[in-house]
């Protein structure tokens, strides 16, 4: 729109609606969403916009939400809330990007403690940094065992049960990786770590490691990440570099019909709640299972990922209050709600998103009714007390970036799981010293200190 | 000063007054405060706290800014030498009497402005492992063999090498340049060469290269600055390479991790401001010394006479 | 002109044709995909030419795609008990002669042939009946060329998102105009303000002149990325971050290059006409604005073209200033399409890369020789 344009909207906009509305504010909101999940947005502000007059929150679709939010930020000009990913709360709110939410909640009668006990303690912890509330959840996100029911019956597996430990998971992928008797070249097989790949560091929490272990980066120097590693190595090491090269090259993009999960070249996958969509989409008919990742610790049952798409406010936002109103507007629901028509906030996104609900209470409605067809088994998880999420931690974009970088060494086999880590620790203790030392200068660390995890 | 010195200078002052507001804005303001930054520990959202040599102690034990340093050197010094190779070769072929000069020399030239982003997305397809132009056209040859071509973009190894590839499409603005210094080089040299009876050969080492040589490094140490800021091409491809829509780490495996992109996701994803600063002023310094170098190589061609 | 043999001329000749194919089949290749439907794009072996593949499925004529060749002999059969009971699928014949699935065969298939399904041009989402299938022999299926036009105006309207509300549905037309804007803006300030300050270099005697022009060559050598930290500063503190302005603004106050380029040629403009004009009375301005200014229209009309490509195509200045997306410019929109869809769509994503490269290739091929003169001279002189 021209800025031309622009200037006329309010007039068209006051000549068109009643004298009241008129003064309403209007809020900025930028979203990463496009396709459904941005109709699902708007129906949601759409919804909220006509539950008061005061209010009028306008979306904007923009891609890399979270990079355009920390330059508008760093320019002057945030919108008044962002859509960002959890893993920006550490970093953002450290660089006195965001706005803490206490004082709102404060005002609306609830201490932090109560405010944040209506999530399940896995989204609780999401929007939480250093002793302050920074975000709420618009989508939340569990990752779970996908597996190929019929892929499973040919090799002779029970379709209806999946792999319950680590064992059995490495079993069960030996016996559905397939090969070209003639070259040896394989067809198919059980399991692909990089298939999607998106969280090579859940394998390390997944045997029971730690990332950070109170002061300290802990990367390589927790044995059970090392462990981690060596496992993702052994499937490019049993199947053969070029194998798997040659393999995955026919693998489309994972959200097309030629994804390697929905053409039957991978039989087990990790995840998101989100997944059933897609298949949907694109494989409808599929025969797959969904359950919790199997026990690689012995007693860690019901493991799974959580992680959660946040709506934020960054300083400097002109409209704070109002901000505020939308965000706890999408943090809430109708615990009554018995007709789609009366859900509200969270359930009514997250019914349009076919998504878990991040808070504890689950409206009849949304619990009975709900579009996904394995809501059930995301709940479980969602509640379970072994599921995890990624570190708070401020330098997490970076130790992110390192473990992508680890993982693929070691999937490529261009390193040991034990030097490409060591490379990355030791860049990681660096970064940390590094960050602990600037939050110092800046008169942040006692603060973030005294709430260390 | 005289009355009439005073008025010229003020008409001198007059005409370039725009320059002298744009050369303080936006060069002389942006260098200093640049240095400055470098010494800081600096985010943009808080205020620059000075930390004296610690960006650049920092600096010399990073990794990742020697690997993208590296890459970046890697990239400049294959796609450099061969473009000025192929532009040269494609010059000294369109100075033969050929017929249909003029259209080689356009469709040589078109690709070199077609918009960054559009052959980006081009040369993307075209490297798609599977159903990509390369692979289809190296399969007819390796597919006899059991060979397939490389995954291009999405293998470390052959990431950089597609750059180069793609950086050689766009290399008709040297070839314009190239022909046109051939074209200025005088006959009687070669006629001269053709009496002694020297080859065709003979003859282009020993007075065409001569002749054109200084256009050819200044070119050449120009193509060098600009491959040192490499950007959009590898921002865009790393970004799709990955699939989950993070370029600043050079994916796959930080192979495509270059300079500039590196110094850009310093800035303004992790926003070290002052870091970032610090590598830039790396650059600076880089590109001042190719810079005096290519003075070196033009000096005496645009000195003309006051 | 080098004068050489006949036979060398020839091979020349051979060398350049081979050359100029390896500079032209990368636009064929892109306009080619643009042209196709998905499937074929994701289809081997390659081919250049977009087809269209009709057969009869369940007695009506469809246009169908084709998904895989057989590679066993079998048959269509209908399923007669489990899940599947009632549905038709594809046995081979191994399968079938085993009879360890009962079916009745609906029609036998012949190694090699294609599995062909209906192609509904559906939206994704969009739901209705399923597509009709069969398998066929290759001689059954009729193909005949088939460019897909309406890619583009389909690519065009994606490129900006298909957000859900009306509001923030912006989309090609914007970003065309905003390309635009910044091109002839900046354009316009590149040839005013650079023109000027050349004159005051170029036909002004000052003091300290040459000491100045000295030192604006100097600031050539100052890498954009080297400055891009504090020039956000200084826009942020004009508060102009997520405006246009950052991408045109500077351009009206000169930039070393043109100043350099423009200076040059005017000096090669006589002095006596300065000064004939001097005696007249005439003022510095009036010289520099009805004398110079017409002469030069050949290195005005460079600086012009070399700015608008370089606005057109540049990709760092908008990534960095530009937050909104009612202020992308076309450029930026496209790196965008490819990175918030998934799944790349091929045929899309060539249509809207051909859009964008479109202006400035119509533009290069209008003012050829000016381009290429300028090129050369920037090049070989500068």
């Amino acid at each position: 729109m021209s800025p031309r344009h622009k200037a006329c909207l309010p007039l068209l906009l006051a000549a068109a609606l009643p004298a009241g509305a008129a003064q309403a504010v209007h809020v900025t909101y930028w979203e990463k969403w496009v396709g459904f999940e941005a109709q699902a947005d708007q129906a949601v502000i759409d919804r909220f916009n006509r539950s008061q007059d005061r209010i009028v929150v306008d979306y904007s679709s923009v891609s890399h939400t979270d990079r355009k939010t920390l330059v508008a930020t760093a320019g002057g000009d945030p919108p008044d809330i962002a859509g960002l990913n959890e893993q920006n709360i550490a970093t953002f709110a450290d660089a006195e990007a965001l706005l803490p939410l206490d004082d709102f909640i404060r005002r609306d009668g609830m201490t932090n403690t109560e405010w944040l006990s209506r999530y399940y303690p896995v989204y609780a912890r999401i929007c939480s940094h250093a002793g302050h509330v920074y975000a709420g959840i618009s989508t939340p996100k569990v990752m779970a065992l996908y597996w190929n029911k019929t892929l499973f019956r040919e090799a002779g597996l029970d379709p209806d049960r999946p792999p319950r430990t680590l064992a059995e998971f490495d079993d069960y992928s030996r016996r559905l990786t397939k090969r070209d008797p003639a070259t040896g070249r394989l067809t198919q097989v059980g399991f692909l770590p990089q298939d999607p790949g998106w969280w090579p560091w859940i394998f390390c929490s997944w045997f029971g490691g730690k990332l950070f272990d109170e002061q300290r980066v802990t990367f390589a120097s927790d044995p059970r990440n090392v462990a981690a590693y060596d496992w993702i190595q052994s499937f490019t090491r049993d199947y053969g570099l070029d194998n798997v090269k040659v393999l995955s090259s026919e693998f489309g993009p994972w959200a097309s019909p030629s994804a390697p999960f929905f053409t039957g070249r991978i039989a087990m996958v990790f995840q998101g709640v989100f997944y059933d969509n897609y298949i949907h989409q694109y494989k409808p008919g599929l025969d797959y299972g969904v359950g919790p990742w199997p026990e690689a610790v012995p007693g860690v049952t019901d493991f799974a990922m959580a992680e959660a798409d946040v709506l934020v406010i960054p300083r400097g936002a002109r409209h704070v209050r109002e901000a505020w109103e939308f965000i706890k507007y999408v943090n809430s629901a109708n615990p009554d709600a018995r007709t789609r028509d009366e859900l509200r906030g969270a359930e009514l996104l997250d019914y349009l998103q076919v998504k878990n609900s991040p808070l504890r209470v689950w409206s009849p409605f949304f619990a009975e009714h709900n579009l996904h067809p394995h809501i059930a088994m995301m709940r479980r998880l969602s509640a379970s007390p072994n599921v995890v999420s990624a570190p708070d931690l401020g330098i997490w974009q970076e130790y992110y970036r390192e473990v992508i970088s680890s993982f693929d060494r070691v999937r490529l086999l261009d390193a040991t799981p034990r030097e490409a880590m060591a490379f990355s620790q030791s860049r990681l203790e660096k970064s940390w010293e590094r960050y602990r030392r600037s939050l110092e200068r800046h008169g942040q660390w006692a603060a973030l200190g005294e709430t260390a995890p | 000063m005289t009355r009439a010195e005073g008025k010229r200078l003020r008409a001198g002052v007059a005409f370039t007054s725009l320059w002298i507001v744009g050369l303080a804005v936006f060069t002389a303001y942006p260098v200093a405060a640049s240095l400055f930054y470098s010494f800081c520990d600096y985010s943009i959202l808080k205020a620059p706290v000075w930390c004296g040599l610690e960006n650049y102690r920092q600096l010399a034990q990073d990794e990742l800014f020697w690997k993208s340093l590296r890459n970046t050197l890697f990239y400049a010094g294959l796609s450099v030498p061969l473009g000025t190779a192929v532009a040269l070769g494609l010059a000294v072929l369109l100075n033969c009497e050929v017929g249909g000069r003029s259209l080689f020399r356009l469709l040589f030239f078109m690709p070199s402005i077609v918009p960054v982003v559009a052959s980006a997305m081009l040369w993307l397809w075209i490297f798609n492992g599977k159903y990509g132009l390369m692979n289809g056209f190296l399969d007819l040859f390796l597919s006899p063999f059991g060979l397939h071509g490389p995954a291009w973009l999405a293998d470390p190894s052959w990431s950089k090498p597609a750059l180069v590839i793609m950086s050689l499409w766009g290399t008709g603005n040297a070839v314009v340049i190239y022909l046109a210094g051939l074209q200025n080089v005088p006959a009687e040299l070669y006629e001269a060469a053709e009496i002694d009876g020297a080859s065709a050969w003979r003859r282009f080492i020993h007075v065409t290269l001569p002749a054109i040589a200084p256009v050819v490094a200044f070119n050449a140490i120009m193509a060098l600055i600009g491959a040192m800021q490499l950007f959009a091409q590898a921002y865009i491809m790393s970004e799709a390479a990955n699939g989950n829509g993070n370029a600043s780490d050079g994916n796959p495996a930080r192979s495509t991790l270059f300079y500039t992109i590196y110094l850009f996701s310093t800035a303004f994803q992790d926003l070290r401001m002052g870091y970032a600063s610090a590598m830039a002023y790396v650059l600076f310094l880089i590109t001042a010394a190719l810079t005096w170098m290519a003075a070196q190589f033009s000096r005496g061609r645009y000195e003309d006479s006051p | 002109m080098t004068r050489v043999h006949k036979g060398s001329r020839r091979v020349a000749m051979g060398l350049l044709l081979l050359f100029s194919a390896a500079f032209v089949l990368p636009f064929v290749w892109l306009l080619s995909t643009s042209l196709k439907p998905i499937e074929q794009t994701l289809s081997l072996p390659l081919t250049f030419i977009p087809w269209a593949y009709t057969a009869d499925l369940g007695g009506k004529r469809v246009e169908v795609t084709l998904d895989f060749q057989v590679t066993q002999p079998g048959a269509v059969v209908r399923f007669l008990a489990g899940e599947d009971a009632g549905k038709l699928g594809f046995l081979g014949a191994r399968q079938l002669a085993s009879g360890s699935v009962p079916a009745t065969v609906v029609h036998p298939v012949a190694a090699g042939s294609w599995h062909v399904t209906q192609r509904l041009d559906r939206a994704l989402g969009e739901e209705g009946p399923a597509p009709l299938w069969d398998v066929l022999p290759r001689d059954r299926i009729d193909s005949r060329i088939r460019p897909r036009w309406d890619n583009y105006p389909r690519a065009l309207a994606a490129l900006g998102g298909d957000s859900a509300s009306d509001r923030d549905r912006v989309g090609f037309w914007t970003f065309l105009g905003n390309s635009l804007a910044v091109a002839i803006l900046g354009v316009l300030g590149t040839v005013i303000s650079n023109a000027i300050v050349a004159y005051g270099f170029a036909r002004l005697k000052w003091r300290g002149r040459d000491a100045f022009f000295a030192l604006t060559l100097a600031t050539m050598m100052v890498p954009f990325p080297a400055l891009m930290v504090p020039l956000y500063g200084v826009f942020k503190a004009l508060g102009l971050i997520g405006t246009l302005l950052p991408l045109w603004l500077p351009t009206w106050f000169g930039s070393a290059f043109n100043i350099f380029l423009m200076r040059q040629f005017f000096r090669t403009i006589p002095e006596e006409l300065s000064e004939a004009a001097r005696i007249d009375g005439c003022s510095e301005w009036r010289i520099f604005w009805r004398i110079v200014i017409p002469l030069s229209t050949p290195v005005l009309v460079v600086a012009a073209l070399f700015h608008f490509i370089f606005a057109w195509n540049d990709f760092l200045g908008p990534l960095l200033y530009l937050t909104r997306k009612d202020t992308y410019t076309l450029a930026l929109a496209l790196a965008g399409y490819q990175s918030q869809n998934g799944g790349v769509q091929w045929h899309y994503l060539m249509a809207a890369s051909a859009v964008t490269i479109l202006p400035v290739i119509i533009l290069f091929l209008f003012a050829q020789k000016t381009f290429i003169r300028g090129i050369a001279t920037t090049g070989t002189k500068g």
